[in-house]
C-alpha cells in the first residue's frame, strides 16, 4: 500500500507543472490588464509605464513564470497588485468560510445521499424508488441561485427562522448549506443507488442470502461496503468544487469565500490572486483524486495490485 | 432570474428581524461597487469603502454644491503665485488612540505617498513645513489648482502617521487609528466592518460641529446581490442600503416603513461617438445623431423620472459644467435631421438614410446589466427616428473595457462616476487613446485647451475658465452625446432611523452619519 501511495503521489508532480503552466498563460493570455484597475482619474502615460515595471509585467511571459512559480515553490504568492494585500493573507481569509460552507455540505450531501441511495436500491423498482429518486433527479436540475433565493423567501422572509444572509454566527450557514447540499445529495444518491444494484447481482450476496444471512444486514454490511467504492471516488472528487464551485450561493446570501474572491480577481485582472486561487483549488482537486484513489486502493486490493 | 425576482420580491411578506438591532445600533449595507474592498489604508488602496470616510478626517471637505467646506483645517490661503498653500488647523483634535493631530502631523503623514499607486495626488508638493502647532505651509513644486479637490477625496484622509509606520501592511486590515467620528472595532473582508462611535469627536464638518455621532456602533455589510440587500431591508436584518438599484426603487417606494432618500449625483451617463469610424469621421453625422438623442424621455421611461437630462460631460453640480447654451447638447430632431441631411444622408423608402448607395447602419456597444440594455434599446429607437439603423452588442461588463481597446466601436453607452472637471481629459485627451479615450478625439486645439486646463492656471478661478473652454470646444466637435445625470437613492427604514433632510454635503458619509438617529 506503501509503494502505491508513494507511486500515486510522484504521478502528481508532473501534473503540477502542467497545471501551473496551464494556469499561468490562460490569465496572462486572456485580454485585459491589472493596471488599468490602479491608474486613478488624473494618472499620465508615465505612472502606467512605472507601474507595469514595478510589478514585472514587462518582463517576457517565460520569466514572469519561472519567477512566479520559484515563489511558489517557497510558499510566497506575492502581492496582490490590485488589492494591495499578500495573496496569502487573502486566500487565508476567504477559505474558511469556503472549507465551513463546502465541508458541511458534504456531510449533508453524504449522509442524505447514501441514505436515499440505500432507500432506492432496496426498494428497486418500488414507487418509494421511482419517487426518491424522481425527487433528487428534479432537485439536481434546480440552479443553485434560485433554490438559495426559494430558501431565503421561505425560511427567512416568510417564517423569519433564519438570516438572509451574511456570515454572522451559525444561523447564516444553514440555508446556504442546505442549497449546495441539496445538489451533491442528488449525485450521491444516484451513484449510490446504481452501485448497491450492481453489488447487489453479485455471487457473493446470493451466497449470504443462501446461507440465511439477515437482507439488512447484507445490504448494510456487504452491499453497501462494495457500493461505496464509487460514492468515494465521487465525493473525493467534489473537495476541489466544493472550495470554489459555490460562487452563486456566495453572492445570493452575501459569503465571503475562496469562489467569490477568485471572480473578483478575475474580473480586475488580479494575476497574483488568480493564479493562487486556480492553483489551490487545482490542488485541492488533485488531492481529493488521490485520496479517492488511496481510499479505494485501501478498500479493494484488487486496484492497488492493478497498478503494480 | 428577472421572473423569479418579482416573484420574491411580489410576495416577501415583512417578517421579523431575526437578528433585532439594538437601541444605538445601526447596520447598513454599502454600495455594490464598494463591495470587496481589501483595506482601509487611504495611502495605497486602490478602493475604499465608505467606512473610511467615517474612521478618518480630511483637511478639506465638500458640501453639498461641491464647495470647499473646513474639515481638520478651519481655513486656509493660497499664494497668488499658487507657489505655496497655507492651512490654519482646528485645535484640540486627537487621534483614536489620543495622539494630538497638529501641523507636524501633516508634515509627516504626506511623505507616507512615496512610491505608492497614490503618490501623484500630492505630486506637485515639494515639502510641507510646520509654521506652528495649528499652522502648516505646502510649499509647492508648481501650482496646483486642483489641491483642494485632491485633499477632499477619501484618498485624501489622515491617518496616525506612527501607528502607519509601526503596522506596515496589517494597516487598515487590523487596526486602523484616525481622527475621524468612528473607531473601527473589526473587520471582515467581503463580509462586514464593524465601527463605534468616538465619543471625543468635537471637529465635524457643517453643522454637526461640536459633538459626536449621535449612534453608537455602526455595522457596514457587504452585499453584492440587489436582491439579497432588498430583502434584508425589508426584512429588518438591515436598517439602510446606501444604493438603491432602478430596478428596485418601485419596491422600496411600495413598502410602507421604507422611504428614499434623494441625493444628487456623481455620475453621468452617455454615449461615446468614435470620431474615427466612419460615418462618424464626419462631424456633421456625429452631430446628427448627437441631438437625436431624447435625454428627458431616457429620464422618464428608463430611470422613473429620477436624475436629470445631462446636456454637456459634466456633472451639472460641477461649475465647469456651466457651458454657454450654444455649446449644450440636448434634443433637437430637427438639427438632427438637419445635419444628416448636410452630411449627404438621406432618407430612404423604409426612413433609414443612405448614401451612394450605402444604407447609415451602425453599432451600438453595450454591457450586459439590464439597467443599460434597455437603455441601449431606447438609444436604438431614437437614433431610428432620425434615420440611423443601429445595431446593440452586448458585451459582459467585466469585458468591455478590454473590447473598447480594439477601438471598434462606432457608437456605445457607457457610465462614469467622478466629481471633477479633469474627467475631460481622461475621456478626451489624445494619449489617451482606445482607453480610456474611446472616442478616440486627438484634435490640436483640444490637445492646447486640455494643457491649459490641467497645468496652465494658477488659481482656481483661473482653472475653472480653463475646462470651461476646453469643454466647450469638445461639445462643439460632438465626440459623444450626454445622456443622463442619475441621483443617489439611499433606501432606510423610516420606523426606526431618522436622516437629515436636506443633507447638507455631496454625499451621504461623514456628516450624514454624524447626524442618522435611531427612533425612540
Amino acid at each position: 500500500m506503501l509503494g502505491f501511495a508513494i507511486r500515486r503521489i510522484l504521478m502528481l508532480v508532473p501534473v503540477f507543472l502542467a497545471v501551473s503552466v496551464i494556469i499561468f498563460l490562460m490569465i496572462h493570455l486572456l485580454p485585459g490588464d491589472p493596471i488599468d484597475n490602479l491608474l486613478k482619474i488624473g494618472a499620465g502615460p508615465e505612472q502606467r509605464a512605472a507601474l507595469t515595471a514595478k510589478y514585472g509585467l514587462d518582463r517576457p511571459l517565460y520569466e514572469q513564470y519561472a519567477l512566479w512559480l520559484g515563489n511558489v515553490l517557497q510558499g510566497d504568492f506575492g502581492t496582490a497588485i490590485v488589492q494591495r494585500r499578500p495573496v496569502a493573507s487573502l486566500i487565508g481569509q476567504a477559505l474558511p468560510y469556503s472549507l465551513a460552507l463546502g465541508g458541511l455540505a458534504l456531510v449533508m450531501s453524504t449522509v442524505l445521499g447514501v441514505t436515499v441511495g440505500v432507500i432506492a436500491a432496496s426498494a428497486k423498482g418500488s414507487w418509494l424508488d421511482q419517487g426518491l429518486m424522481g425527487g433528487v433527479l428534479f432537485g439536481s436540475m434546480l440552479p443553485n441561485f434560485w433554490i438559495g433565493l426559494l430558501l431565503i423567501l421561505i425560511f427567512s422572509v416568510s417564517l423569519g427562522w433564519t438570516p438572509v444572509s451574511g456570515a454572522r454566527g451559525w444561523e447564516s450557514l444553514i440555508l446556504p448549506v442546505v442549497t449546495i447540499g441539496l445538489g451533491g445529495t442528488a449525485l450521491v444518491a444516484r451513484v449510490t443507488r446504481v452501485a448497491m444494484i450492481d453489488a447487489q447481482s453479485r455471487d457473493f450476496v446470493m451466497l449470504l442470502h443462501a446461507k440465511g444471512v439477515h437482507p439488512v444486514v447484507i445490504q448494510l454490511r456487504h452491499v453497501l461496503r462494495h457500493a461505496l467504492i464509487p460514492v468515494v471516488t465521487i465525493l473525493a472528487l467534489r473537495i476541489g468544487w466544493i472550495l470554489g464551485g459555490a460562487v452563486t450561493v456566495e453572492v445570493v446570501f452575501a459569503r465571503p469565500g475562496l469562489g467569490s474572491l477568485l471572480i473578483k480577481s478575475l474580473n480586475q485582472h488580479d494575476y497574483p490572486v488568480v493564479q493562487a486561487s486556480l492553483l489551490i483549488l487545482a490542488m485541492a482537486v488533485l488531492l481529493g483524486t488521490l485520496l479517492g484513489d488511496l481510499l479505494q486502493a485501501a478498500m479493494d486490493p484488487r486496484i492497488r495490485d492493478g497498478l503494480k | 432570474m428577472k421572473t423569479i425576482r418579482s416573484l420574491l420580491l411580489g410576495t416577501a411578506l415583512a417578517g421579523g428581524a431575526l437578528l433585532p438591532a439594538q437601541a444605538q445600533d445601526v447596520t447598513v449595507v454599502m454600495s455594490q461597487n464598494e463591495v470587496g474592498a481589501t483595506s482601509y489604508n487611504p495611502i495605497t488602496a486602490q478602493l475604499l469603502s465608505v467606512g473610511a470616510w467615517l474612521i478618518y478626517d480630511r483637511l478639506v471637505a465638500k458640501d453639498e454644491k461641491l464647495q470647499y467646506v473646513p474639515q481638520l483645517a478651519e481655513s486656509w490661503e493660497e499664494a497668488p503665485d499658487g507657489m505655496s498653500w497655507t492651512f490654519k488647523l482646528k485645535p484640540g483634535v486627537t487621534f483614536h488612540n489620543g495622539t494630538p493631530f497638529t501641523a507636524q502631523t501633516v508634515v509627516d503623514w504626506l511623505p507616507l505617498y512615496k512610491g505608492t499607486e497614490n503618490e501623484y495626488l500630492f505630486d506637485a508638493i515639494d515639502h510641507a513645513e510646520a509654521v506652528s502647532d495649528t499652522e502648516v505651509r505646502f510649499v509647492m513644486k508648481r501650482p496646483e489648482p486642483n489641491l483642494l479637490y485632491n485633499l477632499s477625496t477619501v484618498y485624501g484622509s489622515i491617518p496616525d502617521p506612527a501607528v502607519f509606520a509601526e503596522l506596515g501592511e496589517d494597516f487598515g486590515v487590523v487596526e486602523a487609528v484616525g481622527t475621524g467620528p468612528f473607531k473601527l472595532e473589526s473587520f471582515e473582508i467581503g463580509n462586514q466592518t464593524v465601527l463605534v462611535r468616538n465619543d471625543d469627536y468635537a471637529w465635524g464638518p457643517g453643522a454637526a460641529t461640536g459633538r459626536p455621532a449621535k449612534i453608537e456602533t455602526l455595522t457596514l455589510r457587504e452585499i453584492a446581490e440587489a436582491s439579497t440587500a432588498f430583502l434584508e431591508l425589508k426584512t429588518g436584518g438591515v436598517d439602510m442600503l446606501m444604493n438603491v438599484p432602478t430596478d428596485f426603487v418601485g419596491e422600496v417606494t411600495g413598502t410602507d416603513n421604507l422611504k428614499l432618500l434623494e441625493l444628487p449625483g456623481t455620475d453621468l451617463i452617455y454615449m461615446p461617438i468614435n470620431v474615427t469610424k466612419p460615418p462618424f469621421d464626419d462631424v456633421k453625422v456625429r452631430e446628427g445623431v448627437a441631438f437625436a438623442i431624447n435625454q428627458q424621455e431616457i429620464v422618464d421611461a428608463v430611470f422613473d423620472g429620477r436624475g436629470k437630462a445631462a446636456d454637456g460631460f459634466l456633472i451639472s453640480a460641477l461649475p465647469e459644467s456651466q457651458t454657454a447654451p450654444e455649446f449644450r447638447i440636448s434634443y433637437d430632431p430637427d438639427r438632427a435631421n438637419a445635419a444628416l441631411e448636410a452630411a449627404g444622408w438621406v432618407k430612404g423608402a423604409d426612413g433609414i438614410r443612405e448614401k451612394d448607395g450605402q444604407r447609415l447602419s451602425v453599432t451600438l456597444w453595450t454591457q450586459s446589466d439590464s439597467i443599460f440594455r434597455r437603455l441601449s434599446e431606447v438609444v436604438q429607437a431614437q437614433l431610428k427616428a432620425v434615420g440611423v439603423e443601429a445595431e446593440i452588442l452586448t458585451f459582459d461588463s467585466a469585458a468591455i473595457r478590454d473590447q473598447y481597446k480594439t477601438g471598434e466601436q462606432q457608437l456605445a453607452v457607457r457610465t462614469y462616476l467622478w466629481d471633477n472637471a479633469d474627467i475631460l481629459e481622461w475621456f478626451f485627451g489624445g494619449d489617451r487613446l482606445y482607453y480610456p479615450n474611446i472616442s478616440m478625439l486627438n484634435d490640436p486645439k483640444a490637445e492646447e485647451l486640455k494643457a491649459a486646463a490641467m497645468t496652465g492656471a494658477k488659481t482656481a478661478a483661473e482653472r475653472e475658465a480653463n475646462f470651461i473652454a476646453y469643454h466647450q470646444y469638445i461639445n462643439s466637435l460632438y465626440p459623444y452625446a450626454p445622456i443622463y445625470e442619475p441621483v443617489q437613492l439611499i433606501g432606510y427604514n423610516a420606523e426606526r432611523l431618522s436622516l437629515p433632510e436636506p443633507l447638507q454635503a455631496a454625499r451621504f458619509n461623514t456628516l450624514g452619519f454624524l447626524e442618522l438617529d435611531v427612533k425612540e
